[in-house]
């Protein structure tokens, strides 16, 4: 018994407080930035640099959605105009929001409905289905419940059973052998239910885009509430993303 | 025994590996088997050519690899199975039986390896069955209760005994092997940084290894280190958690807690050196892409020093605890014997007494000039494997502290030639789980045309199949946390 009580001293004061503003390290990959200075006539080192096709020319833009957060473009851009920052603030409730230009200088997740927060407000327990995540996404969903981050505090959980879930958190690109799978855990999640995709993968097939093994019907046949990119995202990602769309201070 | 003798990452020209008859071939492949040689490999040299094989086998007390050749009949892909005398080659054998339609003759347990539902050209596979009164089965998955990949387990019990238990995995698959194969070479790195997105260093320095063998690169000693101290990151952190989530499967919450918080220094450590809590981004063909400095080096060791001196007051707690060793010893046991038998690998054959560990046995990069020691444990149950774990830690703290002290300099990253054609090479890396082999096959313009990843999952899951015979079905989520293996990897 002592002992267990010197082990909680040891612990200390751990948690995250204010996780709005965290100075992450100075390398981590957040939020891409594109200055505002025109490309040498037709140069595509970024694109073809890209692993997964994110960047588009004229103008140049990064979708989110697509990028894996390498730095390769950055090291690509002769004229060094793409930057990638360490803001974590990049959660979206749109899939076009994710689409950095010149002109993003921040994104954050539009409020869910009125519907929407009433019933989830203070209160949201989520499943989560792996469909070919790499469990990189994974692990940072875990670590969302560890003493560092402490989601529990505003109210939001993962819970067993699809049962009890307002919602899924989907991770991983979609794999064909998991179509019935999310199917059938998703229809047993009583309704209002909310979708959240989590990472590159489930958000777009990343990486795993042209890969015959993936299978990503069921995203176009329902709605999508909350888009979380990274590969994998930071936790501080997922939990800002959650209570900027369920408008939490 | 007539094969090629190569090391660990030493390409070779595929000339020069001997194909025999499919008689001759399965005669070679005994005769190492019995010479106590392990099976790393059986699969075509191409992916458009199946009838002609290579088995990889390794002797550990040579610190060599064996390559043996076999040429079928195109149209008679089929060869006595070795399965029945050699355990450890069943799992091989299904799949090569899945993949390239081999049919092992007289296989005892033909059984889908990344399929759910089919074996051998669309034969619809039955699940085992226990017959009789109060008999029951209980199926689990692919969803489970936690943030956990997926994966279905068909438990056959009598009361709480668990008769059998059969993994029924493939959910995972995303075709990485094809998909390396068409990739560009930036995106071959970010794939095999995503076979295992918790061991994103150990499979990106095999791949990273096999490249560079192929273009006769030899990377400086400064990246050489660094590569083996953020592969020590990863093990620290991987076993942090592992340990942690043994804690928390007994119930333990504090215990689960703390190793939780220690873990986020280790992942926060690697973030410092490469802006990913994974080790993302950091490895590039021929070297790395960061260095360290003053600034994260101090980051680092601050971050660690906590690790060493709060993990060791907690493993005293956990390891002295009566309630958590009741749950730990005699669990999930696994014997030496028979962890050779079936070829286990990793934590899990160290665990069972097994001298198992390829920076000891098939040293590569930084561990060639600075030896980590082999830390083995006897008993092979849930105690072992997470003792076994905590020892690992102290050791690769070590080896971080004494290599940050003493950073070779050079360059970080050199240039890497052109791949060398009608070449192959097998590059073999301990991850945190054990034994990852990747192996790399070139045609005439030195192209990549077969690519073949081992994740230590695909010889551990069998050895966690094995292990829950007669134990109590209340007892799964324990011994399959301390075998701790990976969905994705197997899959790929």
């Amino acid at each position: 018994m002592i002992d267990a009580i010197k082990l909680r001293i040891l612990q200390g004061d751990p948690i995250i407080h204010d996780v709005r503003n965290v100075s992450l390290p100075k390398l981590f990959r957040g939020l891409p930035t594109i200055e505002r200075v025109a490309c040498p006539d037709d140069c595509k080192k970024c694109v073809e640099a890209c692993p997964t096709n994110a960047i588009k020319l004229n103008p140049v833009s990064i979708d989110l959605g697509l990028c894996v957060f390498c730095p390769l473009c950055e090291e690509a851009c002769p004229e060094k105009i793409i930057h990638f920052t360490n803001d974590y603030h990049i959660a979206a409730e749109s899939r076009e929001k994710l689409i950095v230009t010149k002109e993003t200088k921040t994104i954050s997740a539009e409020k869910a409905s009125k519907e929407i927060k009433n019933y989830f407000g203070r209160s949201l327990k989520l499943r989560q289905i792996s469909a070919g995540g790499c469990n990189g996404c994974e692990l940072e969903l875990n670590a969302l419940s560890n003493v560092n981050f402490d989601m529990g505090r505003y109210g939001i959980e993962f819970v067993a059973s699809p049962r009890h879930a307002d919602g899924v958190v989907i991770t991983g690109p979609l794999t064909r052998n998991m179509t019935k799978a999310i199917e059938i855990c998703y229809e047993a999640v009583p309704k209002p239910k909310i979708i959240v995709l989590v990472g590159t993968c489930s958000i777009s097939g990343g990486i795993f885009q042209n890969s015959k093994e993936i299978q990503r019907n069921f995203l176009e046949e329902n709605k999508i509430d909350l888009f979380i990119p990274g590969c994998p995202p930071h936790p501080l990602t997922f939990i800002n993303g959650l209570l900027d769309w369920l408008d939490r201070k | 025994m007539i094969s090629l003798q190569v090391q660990n990452n030493q390409s070779f020209r595929l000339d020069e590996i001997p194909f025999l008859d499919k008689h001759k071939f399965t005669d070679s492949v005994a005769e190492g088997l019995t010479n106590g040689y392990r099976m790393i490999g059986l699969f075509p040299l191409h992916k458009n050519m199946p009838h002609k094989i290579i088995s990889a086998l390794v002797d550990s007390d040579a610190a060599s690899l064996h390559l043996i050749g076999g040429e079928f009949q195109k149209d008679k892909l089929e060869f006595e199975s070795l399965a029945n005398q050699f355990p450890q080659t069943n799992y091989f054998e299904c799949e090569l039986a899945e993949n390239y339609g081999f049919i092992p003759i007289n296989h005892p347990w033909i059984r889908p390896v990344r399929k759910q539902s089919t074996v051998l050209g669309n034969k619809p596979y039955q699940f085992y069955k226990l017959e009789g009164a109060e008999v029951h089965e209980v199926a689990v998955g692919p969803i489970h209760a936690g943030i956990i990949e997926p994966g279905h387990f068909r438990f056959q019990c009598h009361g709480e005994l668990v008769y059998h238990l059969e993994i029924n995995l493939g959910y995972q698959h995303r075709g990485i092997e094809s998909l390396i194969l068409d990739a560009s070479t930036n995106q071959r790195v970010i794939l095999s940084e995503s076979i295992a997105g918790d061991t994103v260093v150990g499979h990106t320095f095999a791949h990273c290894s096999t490249i560079e063998s192929l273009a006769g690169t030899q990377i400086s000693l400064r990246a050489q280190v660094i590569r083996s101290i953020v592969e020590e990151l990863e093990r620290i952190a991987m076993h942090l958690s592992g340990l942690g989530g043994v804690a928390n499967d007994i119930g333990l919450a504090i215990v689960a807690s703390s190793y939780g918080r220690l873990r986020t220094l280790a992942i926060n450590s690697l973030a410092e050196i490469s802006g990913s809590r994974f080790g993302r981004g950091l490895f590039v063909y021929g070297g790395v892409r960061y260095d360290f400095n003053d600034e994260n080096i101090r980051q680092i060791t601050n971050k660690l020093e906590v690790v060493k001196n709060d993990s060791a007051v907690i493993n005293n707690f956990l390891f002295s605890s009566t309630g958590a060793l009741t749950r730990f010893e005699h669990t999930g046991t696994v014997s030496k014997d028979f962890a050779q038998q079936i070829g286990l690998v990793g934590v899990v054959a160290r665990s069972s007494g097994i001298e198992s560990d390829t920076r000891i046995h098939f040293p590569y990069g930084a561990y060639r000039y600075f030896p980590v020691s082999l830390i083995t444990l006897p008993s092979g149950d849930v105690f072992a494997r997470a003792r076994l774990r905590a020892l690992e830690i102290d050791e690769s703290l070590r080896f971080i502290f004494e290599q940050l002290e003493n950073l070779p300099g050079g360059e970080i990253k050199i240039n890497v030639g052109s791949i060398a054609p009608c070449s192959g090479v097998i590059s073999i890396v301990e991850g945190w789980r054990g034994e990852i082999v990747h192996t790399a096959i070139t045609d005439e313009v030195g192209n990549i045309v077969q690519y073949k990843i081992k994740d230590p999952s695909f010889n551990n899951w069998y050895g966690m199949n094995l292990a829950l015979r007669e134990t109590a079905i209340s007892d799964f989520p324990v011994i399959n946390k301390s075998f701790d293996l990976s969905y994705a990897g197997h899959d790929l």
